[in-house]
């Protein structure tokens, strides 16, 4: 999941000081997850910005809403009205849904609440875990569905390097050694001949802003219904 | 929630969590007091001041 983090709230304030009736609205997917940006965050940030504009004798009028998804126009459509009556809306939900959103409502200022962070995964109760780079050449079939590029600190293809100590990584004794965890897992998989494999450095050239994608198949689908309906 | 009350310029000691049985009377008004004591330590709520005065 896309995981983010909500901005302290004199960030938000300043943000939107100027504005006098506010829309705050959550997304109820990934941010919501990991506690930042769902239904019940949008009702404590709600809550504390009526407290604070109020104690700052510039009371604002503050309206909530969340919605299944703000990176889906088709989840959107239902609160545009809503927001188009406000002079601002906050969105607490990832970069990606902010920019759905102004996209929507060019009119209307769009600010954001979160700090979009990373996507990783739920370690533990309130923990979450980097786990993918989004290199667009994914190697974690050979290095044991562990991958080395999100987890290494040097994101190094081909490991480990001289720094590994006892399972932990140089850079700090908090973070585990990509590629011992890798040859851990092959070693369970009985694949440890990957290890000898010495991989090609990564494309980065494939990650050039902003990346499009295009389902042929379906566009393809698409084209023929038309021509035949 | 005392530290987003704090972030909101409310004191945070306002607000506190006790856990007391239903049938242990004498701690629930000891709590009772002790909120009353820092309640009149603090003086009214800023948000109510508006309406007092």
């Amino acid at each position: 999941m896309i995981v983010g983090q909500r901005k302290p709230l004199a960030e938000i304030k300043e943000m939107v000081k100027n504005h006098k009736k506010i829309l705050i609205l959550g997304c109820g997917t990934c941010v919501a997850v990991c506690m930042a940006g769902g239904e019940k965050e949008v009702e404590l940030l709600a809550s504390q910005l009526r407290i604070a504009r109020k104690l700052e004798g510039n009371p604002v009028e503050v309206l909530e809403d969340t919605v299944t998804r703000q990176c889906d126009r088709e989840y959107m459509e239902p609160i545009l009205e809503k927001a188009r009556g406000c002079d601002a809306v906050i969105s607490m939900a990832c970069g990606v849904g902010v920019q759905l959103l102004s996209d929507l409502i060019e009119e209307i200022p769009v600010y954001p609440a979160l700090n979009t962070r990373f996507i990783g995964t739920n370690e533990r109760e309130g923990v979450w875990l980097e786990r993918c780079m989004m290199c667009g050449n994914c190697i974690l079939g050979q290095t044991g569905g562990i991958c080395p590029i999100a987890i290494c600190a040097k994101g190094l293809v081909n490991g480990p390097c001289g720094g590994t100590n006892k399972g932990k990584c140089e850079v700090s004794n908090d973070k585990d050694c990509a590629w011992t965890l890798i040859y851990r897992r092959l070693e369970k998989q009985g694949k440890l001949d990957n290890i000898r494999q010495i991989f090609p450095p990564k494309r980065f050239g494939l990650h050039v802003n902003p990346i499009t994608q295009v389902n042929e198949a379906y566009q393809h689908a698409q084209k023929e219904e038309a021509h035949h309906g | 929630m005392k530290k987003l009350l704090e972030e909101a310029g409310i004191e945070p000691d306002r607000i506190k969590m006790y856990n007391i049985g239903a049938s242990d009377a004498p701690l629930f008004a000891k709590a009772a007091n002790e909120m009353t004591e820092v309640a009149r330590k603090l003086g009214p709520n800023p948000l109510k001041k508006e309406k007092r005065a």
